[in-house]
């Protein structure tokens, strides 16, 4: 489970968040809200390990022992990118990333999780790069990755950016088996209704202090 | 209006100034006469004291950069600067004052001796470390980037120094220069020596001041930032 | 999940190599850029005297081929800051030696292929009926000196990634760190091909040419960590 404890964090003399504690536990979808500019990107990034918060603890812990590097366990998936390499094609991408995890990972089985989200056709998938890709199919693209890691964390900062109406189902499918798995999410969303029934719990970050639940 | 320390401080710069008019008037009439260069050697006294603090600035540099880089901290960064300006200032009057002494006991302006040429690199060096620390928002990022190169920076000089020495001796002993060595009079020596402590304590002094004024700099721009959020 | 550093090193290079070879432009400029300044020097140059033919060789291609492996340097996380891949990759457990010895490698590669046909070109233009100006021993000491520059021109890429002046800041953090192995290479190299010279002089700049890169290498791998790490 993931562990916030007393997070702040300020950017230039500006106070983002002060004080906040979440602990999200397997099965969950924690929806992080709040008015633009309030700091839920940044959030985002000072748990995945981009930035350094200002004061606080964030601990990913299994019983209640709290494991050395917690990005082992975390996937992120920023808001305005894709962390694509953009002059390869799909398929090198995804083996690219898991190898980076070291899993072991065939052309196959990545030919097999770009299906779901319609990216495996012959002329997409190999020789392609994917500078020429649409913003949806980037987008489809990076959440095929993201669903190939074995990791039980998501942090998915406005996942549904530029997809069309079956990408979406085919993502609350995917979310729904990760957290049926036992996995667990934060999410950043201005659409929940794709998502509706799923969001397990709530969290505004324009209040004040913030406590858990 | 002042604090005490900045009453402090302006006793000090003070004092640091007269110390330093003290001296340049011991280099004139307490210093004697060169037998081979007469008068002109004199500014040896400015020139000597302003490289080695130039020099001493880039060990300063590089420690607050190591202490910047352990902390984290972005006040000791401002001293680090500091340090890299008062650097810069100096390598500037060193290359300066070594130019004015060069052309009339070597006859020219400059020439590609080991330690000029040294000299004019830490000069770049030290602009290329204000200009990465100007061209990169202020923040976290910046005390890591700016703490690396101060530490590259005092890592390369020696190396600088040792190849800009050899590529002179090997093919062309260095005859221009006489410096140093036992045959100096004591109280050139002596002059000298005081020189340097003066000129020391008055970079400290610079790098402090100029530090301080960093520090609030921030600490306004802070301010302000607290006053436009309510 | 996490790989040994030893399988993110191999996924890196090997990604690292195939965006190189997928972006066939960014390895071949940095040669085309050298070649034409190799031109520019012989007509700026003229008919230089046989006596100094070796001089204006090793001046002439050095030069070239440090300001060369800068335009190849200042490129190196190119691929990475296109769609966040820097930052992504810094969400992943990456050790950051790993990350370091792996650009580091893909600095060398780059470094040698812009430095081997810079100093055979140079040689083809420089050489006249009775000198050959080519010599193995040249191709050592320069493969010595990228052994420092790559070192130090991943810090600086690194350095640089967020700076706002990159492409005018990067030269001119470059150049002067730089001047040691210019200074060493060349002399290394004239004393080489001049033949019959003391060889304790080329010990000595060959020792200062190592000095440099155990430095460059050694800060590379405890300052690189400092680059990527949160901040």
């Amino acid at each position: 489970m993931l562990a916030i404890t007393n997070l702040s964090f300020s950017f230039q003399h500006r106070r983002l968040f002060d004080r906040l504690s979440l602990t999200a536990n397997s099965g969950e979808l924690i929806h992080i809200s709040g008015p633009n500019g309030v700091g839920k990107s940044t959030f985002m990034a000072v748990v995945a390990g981009l930035l350094a918060p200002a004061s606080g603890d964030i601990e990913y812990r299994i019983g209640h022992q709290s494991v050395p590097d917690r990005r082992a366990y975390l996937e992120y998936l920023p808001a305005e990118a894709n962390g694509l390499y953009t002059k390869m094609d799909a398929t090198q991408n995804l083996l690219f990333w898991a190898h980076l995890r070291g899993v072991p990972l065939s052309r196959e089985a990545a030919f097999a999780a770009l299906d779901p989200w319609n990216l495996n056709h012959p002329l997409l998938r190999d020789g392609f790069p994917v500078e020429k890709f649409s913003t949806g199919m980037k987008r489809r693209l990076a959440l095929a990755r993201l669903d190939l890691s074995p990791v039980p964390g998501w942090l998915l900062d406005e996942p549904l950016y530029g997809l069309d109406a079956d990408a979406m189902r085919v993502f609350r499918q995917r979310l729904e088996t990760h957290l049926r798995k036992g996995g667990f999410a934060l999410l950043i969303s201005h659409d929940l209704a794709p998502l509706n029934g799923l969001i397990t719990r709530t969290i505004n970050l324009s209040r004040g202090v913030k406590h858990d639940g | 209006m002042f604090s005490v320390e900045d009453k402090r401080e302006f006793y000090a710069g003070a004092l640091l100034q007269f110390l330093v008019l003290a001296h340049w008037l011991g280099a004139f009439y307490y210093a004697p006469v060169d037998i081979h260069q007469g008068q002109v050697y004199r500014i040896m006294f400015l020139h000597v004291p302003c490289a080695i603090t130039a020099f001493a600035s880039s060990l300063g540099l590089c420690i607050f950069s190591i202490i910047g880089l352990r902390q984290r901290s972005e006040s000791v960064m401002a001293w680090a600067k500091a340090t890299a300006e008062v650097g810069l200032l100096f390598t500037i009057l060193t290359l300066a004052t070594g130019s004015i002494w060069g052309r009339p006991t070597w006859g020219t302006w400059w020439t590609w001796d080991a330690r000029l040429t040294t000299t004019f690199l830490l000069a770049l060096l030290y602009a290329g470390y204000l200009l990465l620390h100007a061209s990169m928002p202020a923040g976290p990022g910046r005390v890591r980037v700016c703490a690396v190169l101060g530490i590259l920076i005092f890592a390369d000089v020696p190396v600088i120094y040792k190849s800009v020495t050899w590529w002179r001796t090997l093919h062309q002993p260095p005859s221009i220069i006489r410096e140093g060595g036992s045959t100096m009079d004591p109280e050139i020596l002596w002059t000298i020596v005081v020189g340097i402590v003066i000129m020391c304590l008055y970079s400290s002094w610079m790098v402090r001041v100029r530090g301080r004024n960093i520090l609030l700099t921030g600490q306004l721009e802070a301010a302000s930032f607290e006053q436009l959020n309510g | 999940m996490m790989a040994n550093a030893w399988q993110q090193y191999r996924a890196l290079v090997s990604q690292g190599v195939r965006a190189e070879l997928a972006d066939l432009e960014r390895l071949v400029s940095p040669v085309l850029f050298a070649i034409t300044l190799l031109l520019l020097f012989a007509f700026a140059m003229g008919d230089v005297d046989d006596s100094l033919r070796i001089r204006v060789y090793l001046a002439e291609t050095m030069l070239t081929a440090l300001f060369a492996l800068q335009v190849s340097f200042a490129r190196l996380f190119e691929p990475d800051r296109q769609d966040r891949v820097f930052d992504l990759l810094r969400t992943y457990p990456v050790s950051h030696t790993a990350l370091f010895l792996a650009k580091y490698s893909l600095i060398l590669i780059l470094g040698t292929a812009t430095m081997i046909p810079t100093l055979v070109f140079g040689a083809f233009l420089n050489q006249t009926a009775n000198q050959h100006l080519f010599s193995w021993s040249v191709v050592g000491i320069s493969l010595l000196a990228l052994a420092g520059l790559g070192a130090l021109g991943v810090l600086l890429s690194a350095m640089t990634l967020k700076a706002n002046a990159r492409q005018i800041l990067y030269p001119l953090l470059y150049f002067p760190l730089t001047a040691p192995v210019l200074l060493a290479a060349v002399q290394s190299s004239r004393l080489c091909l001049d033949g019959g010279r003391a060889a304790s002089d080329i010990k000595a700049w060959l020792g200062l040419l190592l000095g440099f890169d155990c430095i460059y290498v050694t800060l590379g791998i405890l300052l690189f960590t400092e680059l990527v790490d949160e901040s």
